[in-house]
């Protein structure tokens, strides 16, 4: 370096130690290397030199050139370092506070049930088939072998529109429906839910409007073995492993033979408690090989083949999960209540709210 | 049915608890319902003899008694009417408890000693509906001798426990007492025990002959008499045996035919002879509009289908259901004649129903009484009546019709039922099962035929005896299996089921939470948001509110909403899918419609602190659908028109939603008239038909390459009349602007003071973009240009 230049950059350096804010060493900048800066005003001395002297001192100008760039690079990073730091220590917030509100909705616990045990039974090979909630009293009672006269249908009390048209008292038109259209030819798998209607004046534990999901399969050697390992398996999916699964003789005039499907009961693993009334077991299906007059009407040849049917109230189920008290909050829509669905939930494990 | 053990051990020996017979009872097909155990809650119950009654010196309506109670006397002060000397009673001793939490304490009453309580039934536990008049008002006292000391509740006949049956329909098997052995003995094993039937004829013949006009009708109708009888109580088992079975003893001659009824399940009646009026029964229809007087003291008008028994005249029962004032055995009855039958269910089921008497009788006969029962249960009833009511039984039964007493056969196979069960019953098992269950059997040449007795005339076809073989085997022991199926088929969701779960999700991310109402609403609401303005009615609702089938979704969520911002929610945004109903007529089915309706209430993403939130106007929930159909692929078909079709909407805030050119729907803002009427603030709704959206088929995801080159925005400025709508200038400029045009949207919309009244300023942000090149200037100009030549020429002033 040239005297002239090291008084250049000890003047720079006394400067630029007394530099406090970034705007300052802009100025300092410009002022040293800006177009009519220090610096600059050195090169323009190169016209002044010979050609032999022309690199060495280009080249000394640029060695000063590069040490203010860095100096002054190097002060710049630390003040901006320096105003971040004030601003960020500033810019404190309380995280505690509540985030913007995104209200979520909840879907309805009887949609939560019905979708599981879709799930489940589609995983198995079945289709789910939707019918009508008015019904002809044919598929209603007829087709499922309750003829007009028969006493059973003393047992569902049924909302007539007319003397042929009625609300459905159960979802079974669906499946009668179904085997019609398949025309005498299997596999039959499905599952139907829906709304049901009956004459029931509400109250806690009865609805005139409630939920019903049936199954319904049709094949060559179906058996009632067949039945009794399909809902063992859906009782270990829908209620945790170590559920069993008790069938008990009954009636349904669809189905022979006819049974109740109890399952070991969930909350005290079938020690007895409030929930299973100190039996140890729920009731929670109705279920038989269909009946072959049901097959037969609907044009299936009941020796080549025969099936299974089952039903339960996803209401009841989802009370039973849930422990909830009274029939009537499924079909309020209390928000307090629907709300308290929101979340998910894992699959098999004990259920501790009820 | 009520079955007491103490009497079904008459019938056949019994050595498990009483909780595991009602556990393999219910096990093996009829539910217990309740076990109703009538020596629960008492203690120290004893016969007493009272020695003597003298009254008390301090009140006029106690006694003083001396009572023995075996080991010692003692003194009871008895308020009973009917208490009196030389009677047994049931006694209560100091110590002792009764049903209710009654402690027996000694006490002192208006100065005298008590130790001990003389009982009534009720004090027992007897229900006051069963308990006999003579004891109503006062304390039980034996019609015999009895030994003091003894334990009551064995001397009562209620040292026992009652199993309370819930009979599915088809169990009609075990409706009596002797059903209920064989029952037990197919599940316990065991030898039953039938009724003594052990008459003496006396040497005069029955009089009373029999004619039954129609055989549909009645197919079988019997009859005996029995001359001379005695009216008095029946003996103390009988009437405790009713009491138990849930009837009320009358007198001998009445509990004699409700107790063969209860052993056999065959209904009988005893007509008082000399009040029928003639010698003559004859039964037959009706007449339609014929009036006669049943028991109960109702005159009954009976239609045509109605069977009576008459005296060749008039009647003098209806037949299966009551007996008539007329022919009723009373105190002064002297000669009875017994009616055992067979009556046609139906008619039965269908006159008991319409008069709604329901009853012991009817119940059995709506179900088909056995035919090997009736004779045998005609036959006990008189060598009751000769035993108990001191009766001569006259020689002969009356009869007309045929027994049908020939065993029907099934024939199966073992095949078959293993085939139906999953089982690998062998032949011996399976004749063993059935041979418990008293049906007798055999194989041949690979076929099982099985005789089905009448009182099993519930077994019909061969799936019949694979639920009998079933229950007996016991369904713990079939083995549980997976159905092998002829051909594998997957499961899955239609594509609208699993569009639907979609939809739902969505709106439930949106804030919105699923509802389930009532599709039955009031007349009233009929038509609400609705075009379809008949509704399909029931034809006997149970309330007003409950009387039609709804025509929208959106009445009800306007009432979960009101319901919510009620009960100090600040919002309430809902949304329901569920079916409408659009009338083809009463005797027709409806259209059903799935529809998709959602409601928004109440400021909506309220952050209190930030203040944050919104009233949910039009927009909000606009934005809503507009998701739920960008989702579904839909949107670009989808336009909004304004609508004044609902008087339930806003008429400047509401449009009807279409896909391409038809109607799928409505959105709006409840008419200010209308949401005040529901105690609503601003509220926002909107109501699909989701059938119409669910049945577009929109394929595929076709993917696009990204562009490599920039898009260019324009925008544009523009000064209109406000009744021009944002969607025509959109609509304008996408057709002046066929190339290039990716976008075009509004960014700002402005009407008020800076500007022309009937004016808006409207701008709107073009976006162009040339997929495959770099887009000129030049390019952007010769588009750009057309457009706004476009505007100025509609008229529009371009700032």
């Amino acid at each position: 370096m040239t005297v002239e230049m090291t008084t250049i950059y000890d003047e720079f350096k006394e400067k630029l130690s007394n530099i406090t804010s970034r705007q300052a060493l802009a100025d300092l900048k410009v002022q040293y290397l800006g177009k009519k800066g220090q610096v600059t005003g050195l090169m323009k001395e190169m016209k002044n030199l010979s050609n032999e002297e022309k690199p060495a001192y280009g080249q000394k100008v640029n060695e000063l050139r590069q040490n203010i760039t860095s100096d002054i690079d190097r002060i710049d990073e630390e003040l901006h370092k320096e105003e971040l730091d004030k601003i960020l220590s500033e810019e404190t917030i309380d995280v505690t506070l509540p985030g913007r509100a995104k209200e979520i909705g909840g879907p309805h616990p009887i949609t939560r049930i019905i979708d599981d045990i879709e799930d489940f039974f589609i995983g198995l090979g079945y289709e789910i088939k939707e019918g009508f909630e008015v019904e002809q009293d044919y598929y209603n009672f007829e087709a499922l072998n309750l003829p007009k006269s028969h006493p059973a249908r003393d047992m569902q009390d049924t909302f007539y529109i007319s003397e042929e048209i009625l609300l459905r008292t159960h979802t079974s038109p669906v499946q009668a429906r179904t085997l019609e259209e398949k025309k005498g030819v299997g596999p039959v798998k499905i599952i139907c839910p829906g709304k049901v209607y009956r004459r029931d004046s509400d109250d806690a534990t009865h609805s005139h409007q409630f939920t019903q999901i049936e199954g319904l399969v049709v094949d060559k050697n179906i058996h009632l073995s067949d039945l009794k390992g399909t809902l063992e398996l859906f009782a270990k999916k829908m209620f945790g492993n170590e559920r069993q699964v008790r069938l008990r003789p009954s009636y349904f005039p669809f189905t022979e033979p006819s049974v109740e499907v109890d399952i070991s009961c969930f909350k005290c693993k079938g020690a007895g408690c409030n929930v299973c009334k100190q039996s140890g077991w729920i009731e929670i299906l109705g279920a038989g090989m269909v009946h072959p007059n049901v097959l037969e009407m609907a044009g299936f040849d009941s020796t080549e083949y025969s099936g299974f049917a089952f039903g339960m109230g996803p209401d009841r189920v989802a009370m039973l999960k849930y422990g909830i008290e009274d029939i009537r909050h499924l079909y309020t829509n209390d928000l307090r209540f629907i709300d308290q669905f929101i979340p998910t939930e894992d699959g098999g494990l004990e259920d501790e709210s009820i | 049915m009520k079955v007491s053990r103490e009497w079904l051990e008459s019938f056949i020996d019994i050595d498990v608890s009483t909780d595991e017979l009602s556990e393999t009872i219910t096990r093996g097909g009829i539910e217990v319902d309740a076990i109703e155990d009538y020596t629960k809650d008492i203690k120290k119950l004893v016969v007493g003899y009272v020695k003597s009654v003298e009254p008390h010196p301090e009140a006029d309506r106690l006694n003083i008694c001396q009572v023995d109670l075996g080991e010692e006397t003692v003194q009871i002060v008895c308020g009973a009417p009917n208490v009196k000397a030389d009677s047994y009673v049931i006694v209560v001793r100091v110590g002792g408890r009764l049903p209710g939490g009654v402690k027996i304490k000694r006490a002192k009453l208006r100065g005298q000693l008590s130790e001990g309580m003389i009982c009534s039934l009720q004090e027992i536990g007897i229900k006051e509906d069963f308990v006999p008049e003579a004891y109503k008002e006062g304390i039980f006292i034996f019609d015999s001798e009895q030994t003091a000391g003894e334990d009551a509740l064995s001397a009562l006949y209620l040292n026992d426990q009652v199993l309370e049956f819930d009979l599915t329909p088809n169990r009609k098997d075990a409706l009596s007492m002797l059903g209920v052995a064989y029952e037990t003995s197919a599940l316990f094993g065991g030898m039953i025990r039938k009724p003594k039937i052990e008459y003496t004829e006396s040497d005069e013949r029955a009089e009373t002959s029999i004619e039954n006009l129609n055989l549909d009708a009645v197919p079988f109708y019997s009859a005996r008499e029995v001359k001379n009888v005695v009216i008095k109580p029946s003996p103390l088992w009988m009437q405790v045996r009713l009491i138990k079975a849930g009837i009320r003893p009358i007198n001998n001659v009445v509990d004699i035919s409700n107790y063969v009824l209860l052993e056999y399940g065959q209904p009988l009646h005893m007509f008082d002879k000399d009040a029928i009026g003639s010698d003559k029964i004859v039964t037959r229809f009706a007449e339609e509009g014929e009036t006669f007087t049943t028991l109960d003291g109702n005159e009954r008008t009976l239609k045509a289908e109605d069977v009576v028994i008459t005296n060749g005249q008039e009647p003098i029962a209806l037949a299966g259901v009551m007996g008539g004032l007329n022919s009723e055995v009373t105190d002064k009855t002297k000669n009875v004649v017994i009616e055992s039958a067979y009556f046609d269910p139906i008619k039965i089921r269908k006159t008991s129903h319409r008069l709604n008497l329901r009853s012991e009788a009817s119940q059995r006969f709506e179900k088909g009484v056995s035919h090997e029962f009736i004779l045998p249960a005609l036959n006990r009833a008189a060598y009751l009546l000769e035993q108990y009511a001191e009766g001569t039984v006259q020689a002969g039964i009356q009869s007309d019709g045929q027994l049908d007493l020939e065993p029907k056969k099934i024939t199966t196979s073992t095949d078959f039922l293993n085939n139906r069960l999953g089982t690998e019953l062998s032949d011996d098992e399976v004749l063993d099962t059935l041979g418990r269950l008293g049906l007798l059997a055999e194989i041949e040449a690979g076929q099982l035929e099985v005789s089905i007795p009448s009182r099993r005339d519930d077994l019909v076809i061969p799936e019949d005896i694979s639920e009998e073989v079933a229950r007996i085997y016991g369904y713990d022991n079939i083995p549980s299996s997976l159905p092998k199926y002829s051909k594998i088929t997957a499961g899955k969701l239609t594509d609208e089921q699993a569009k639907l779960r979609v939809i739902k999700h969505q709106l439930n991310a949106h804030g919105l939470s699923e509802a389930i109402n009532y599709a039955l609403t009031s007349d009233k609401r009929i038509g609400e948001f609705s075009e379809l303005k008949d509704s399909l009615n029931l034809l006997m609702p149970m309330s007003e509110d409950r009387a039609a089938l709804r025509t929208s979704l959106l009445p009800h969520l306007v009432d979960n909403a009101t319901y919510n911002l009620n009960r100090q929610l600040k919002h309430a945004s809902l949304f329901e899918v569920g079916k409408i109903f659009k009338t083809n007529g009463q005797d027709q089915l409806p259209e059903e419609i799935l529809m998709l309706a959602g409601i928004m209430s109440g400021r909506q993403n309220e952050t209190a602190w930030t203040k944050d939130g919104q009233d949910p106007d039009f927009f909000t929930l606009k934005g809503v659908v507009e998701s739920l159909f960008i989702k579904l692929n839909l949107n670009d078909r989808i336009s909004y028109v304004k609508s004044q079709r609902f008087e339930e909407l806003h008429p400047g805030r509401t449009a009807d939603i279409y896909l391409d050119d038809k109607v799928i729907g409505v959105i709006g803002e409840l008419h200010p008239l209308y949401r005040e009427a529901h105690d609503l603030k601003q509220t926002v709704v909107f109501e699909l038909n989701l059938e119409e959206v669910l049945a577009e088929k929109t394929g595929n995801i076709v993917y696009e390459f990204l562009s490599k080159y920039p898009s260019i925005s324009r925008d544009v400025a523009l000064e209109v009349d406000n009744t021009v709508l944002v969607k025509d200038i959109e609509d304008l400029i996408t057709d002046a602007a066929p190339n290039y045009l990716q976008a075009v949207y509004p960014f700002d919309v402005y009407e008020g003071e800076h500007i022309e009244e009937g004016k808006k300023s409207v701008a709107l942000r073009l976006t162009y973009l040339n997929k495959e090149d770099t887009l000129t200037d030049k390019d952007v100009e010769s588009v750009h240009q057309k457009v706004l030549d476009a505007l100025v020429n509609k008229g529009y002033i371009v700032r």
